[in-house]
């Protein structure tokens, strides 16, 4: 009896994989949604990618490496977040490529996927990738281990046709670490509030200037029986949220380090950021526990939102009718801070570096197309394919400003801006994960502030030593 | 079980030989790709190491790394966690999965059509069915809060963002999933069962339900063997669901064990602890099929 119920589920077993099969050839109908933050705004790949595939000449017959194109020939890896940006760079490597002969492949990686796999490459020393997008907060990391090639070499020989006076001095924390520059500054961020000047004029509000006001602005343009919130957080488990937290910490003036700058996250005063996050989400929509930054872009673009802290490089995409209600009706402002407080703002975005494992004349490469794309004339169409500005030029550039009227509170944020407010710590991503699970326990009601900041620390603890 | 008599051919040394060396491809591959990479696990998980420890230190720690699992306060919630999720999706997958195979068993074409319609989501890969459901299950823009709320159900941050709700809901996308399966295997196995003791229980006039219980239940136990042990052993490794749909929140509500064993290994990149932590559910799971097959064993005999 037995081998004939075997038998059977064999043969049903058999004839499932066939189904199976049959239906993955027809093909899976449901592409993935994205997980990672802005990655719904960009056009598919393959519709920008062409270019790149066309103009580059076959492995076989490279050109010769000449005077004018030293390095003519040399094919690099370049591993990139999925941040607006990366449409910048499959609009401006081609045209590097025309210009010098060298062939970039870009990888397109979701934040999650390309922190792991960069690990890997620098931890296995396989040298995949020959240039990356390097997160602010990894700096610290980098070069600790030095993953990548310290720059300052290269900065040294090269400075005058770099203008380095000319980038911003908060940008410079995009890959600096004590003295040394592990990443090139590559887009800045400000972290910027976008309010719907739209509702805030039919109440006859003003845009909120402290973090008590926002609180009041908050509330009283949640009307929850229409479904309009008054702003959207970032509550998901997970990184989200926890950058979230540090945001609203350092708009209050504390800090996740203590004095010696060892992390110390369960003081009082982030405690108090904590309770204020709790007070926040009450005006927020039911969702925002699970919001990452696409959620939180949805809501705000969908309309249902009044207000958003965010980053400022997607101040542009609310413009743009084809992913936004909201066109027009939009502003930003600096994000506000506590009552009190000397205004500083939260810096954050990408730097660019150079893997320290990779061939020196692959590395040389690597750091043409760097200085390439950080001249100011090539800067200014970094920005106009959803790049991000790191020099001071950029921001004031008449041309630029007319397009992008927003630039000069860009400009006020970037100068007055705090890049260490997520400690750059070698230690980072271990303080990024128990905050990403005990700010969101305390959000959804798990646990009290104090008690979700205590746990928080005792895991940073027992995962430091 | 008789097999027919088949005259099997007598085994000289080359015979011996023969048939190794027939085997030996499968027996290398297997080596490599399974028995290698569990010694490996089984050696690291022996060692302080941190692959992002810049001086590459691999200190050797003994059984400290398990004792440290033992203590840690995390995987005590998140055992509790995966077991919560393995009860739930194995015992309703059962009950659906036979109830399902019951009403289907009929061989005609419109049984065969709904069949194959059935098996569809097991051929999606978990991830996509993870974010599907995430989609549908938003608080803000999905279908399921927006029909709760017009039956004037309050859905609160949404079924995966409050606490009470949060696993019962992924415990539903995986049951969506994988009750065809189960289905399948009772539909095998309700085809193998013989027609006598069902003619003999009507000419003694059992009901429907009592040759249910009485004589499909107990001909079914291997085939309930071999339903629990794949999906026990499938539910305890789960992580693509829930990776796809809460990242173990909100809070700690969702967070498997698997779940914490690729945060320490992938986002912490301690390798030692998380091999420990790695080899401790595979324990589990080892200890707990061994179990079953036991008892279903001897109620067998």
């Amino acid at each position: 009896m037995r081998s004939k119920t075997l038998k059977t589920i064999f043969q049903l077993l058999l004839m499932l994989t066939i189904v199976l099969l049959t239906v993955q050839c027809a093909g899976t109908p449901t592409p993935a949604p994205p997980t990672q933050p802005p990655a719904a705004t960009q056009p598919p790949q393959a519709a920008t990618q062409p270019p790149t595939a066309a103009t580059a000449p076959p492995a076989t017959q490279a050109p010769a490496a000449t005077a004018e194109k030293p390095y003519a020939g040399v094919e690099l890896t370049l591993a990139s977040m999925t941040d607006q940006y990366v449409t910048a760079f499959r609009y401006l490597i081609p045209i590097f490529e025309e210009q010098t002969g060298v062939k970039i492949t870009m990888d397109e990686l979701g934040y999650v996927d390309l922190y792991q796999k960069l690990t890997a490459d620098f931890v296995g020393h396989t040298a995949n990738y020959d240039l990356m997008t390097v997160d602010i907060v990894w700096s610290g990391e980098y070069a600790k281990n030095k993953y990548t090639l310290p720059l300052d070499d290269f900065m040294e020989r090269d400075k005058a046709e770099l203008g380095l006076d000319d980038i911003l001095p908060v940008a410079w924390t995009l890959g600096e670490w004590e003295g040394k520059h592990w990443a090139y500054p590559l887009a800045g961020y400000a972290n910027v509030l976008n309010y719907r000047k739209d509702v805030l004029a039919e109440h006859n509000i003003q845009p909120p200037k402290t973090t008590k006001e926002l609180l009041d602005v908050a509330k009283a343009l949640t009307d929850a029986t229409n479904n309009f919130y008054g702003i959207a957080l970032l509550g998901a488990k997970g990184p989200a949220v926890a950058q979230d937290f540090m945001a609203w910490a350092q708009q209050h003036g504390s800090t996740m380090l203590d004095e010696n700058g060892k992390i110390k996250v369960n003081t009082p005063e982030n405690v108090a950021v904590l309770e204020f996050m709790g007070e926040l989400i009450k005006y927020a929509p039911p969702g925002t526990t699970d919001y990452w930054w696409d959620q939180r872009e949805t809501a705000f673009r969908s309309g249902s939102v009044a207000m958003m802290e965010g980053w400022s490089i997607a101040r542009a995409g609310y413009e743009d009718p084809k992913i936004s209600n909201v066109v027009g009706k939009v502003d930003i402002t600096v994000a506000p801070v506590a009552e009190g407080m000397e205004p500083r703002y939260g810096f954050g975005g990408w730097g660019i570096g150079i893997n320290a494992d990779s061939d020196p004349k692959k590395q040389e490469a690597a750091w043409l197309f760097i200085k390439w794309l950080s001249t100011p004339e090539i800067q200014k169409e970094w920005i106009r394919h959803d790049g991000a500005p790191i020099r001071r030029s950029t921001l004031e550039d008449p041309e630029l400003v007319a397009e992008y009227p927003w630039f000069p509170i860009l400009l006020e944020s970037f100068i007055k801006g705090d890049g260490d407010y997520r400690p750059r710590i070698p230690e980072y991503s271990i303080l990024q994960d128990a905050l990403g699970s005990y700010v969101n326990a305390y959000l959804v009601g798990e646990m009290g502030a104090q008690a979700a900041l205590d746990a928080a620390q005792k895991q940073i603890e027992e995962n430091i030593r | 079980m008789k097999t027919p008599m088949i005259a099997r051919p007598r085994l000289s040394l080359g015979g011996e030989l023969s048939y190794l060396g027939m085997l030996a491809p499968l027996l290398i591959f297997v080596a490599a790709i399974a028995v290698y990479p569990l010694l490996f696990s089984f050696g690291i998980s022996l060692f302080k190491y941190r692959l992002t420890d810049p001086n590459q230190t691999k200190t050797f720690i003994g059984l400290a790394n398990y004792l440290r699992a033992f203590s840690d306060p995390v995987v005590i919630t998140s055992l509790k966690a995966t077991i919560l999720f393995v009860v739930g999706t194995v015992t309703t997958e059962i009950v659906l999965g036979l109830g399902l195979a019951m009403l289907l068993v009929a061989e005609t074409r419109l049984m065969q059509i709904i069949r194959s319609f059935l098996l569809i989501p097991m051929a999606l890969p978990s991830l996509v069915v993870g974010l599907v459901w995430k989609s549908l299950y938003n608080a803000d823009f999905g279908i399921i809060p927006y029909y709760l709320k017009l039956l004037g159900i309050s859905a609160g941050h949404g079924p995966l963002g409050e606490i009470s709700t949060a696993m019962p809901a992924v415990i539903l996308v995986d049951v969506w999933q994988w009750t065809p399966l189960l289905m399948v295997i009772f539909l095998a196995g309700l085809k193998s069962l013989p027609i006598e003791p069902y003619e003999a229980a009507r000419v003694d006039g059992a009901s429907r339900w009592q040759s249910f219980v009485f004589i499909t239940l107990p001909l079914l136990k291997p085939t309930f063997l071999i339903a629990l042990l794949l999906r026990t052993m499938q539910s305890f490794k789960v992580f693509d669901i829930i990776y796809a749909t809460t990242a173990g929140g909100p809070g700690t509500a969702t967070s498997v064990l698997n779940y914490h064993i690729y945060t320490v290994g992938m986002v912490f990149f301690d390798m030692g602890y998380a091999a420990s932590l790695a080899n401790i559910l595979l324990a589990v799971v080892a200890v707990l099929s061994i179990l079953y097959v036991m008892v279903l064993e001897r109620q067998q005999a």
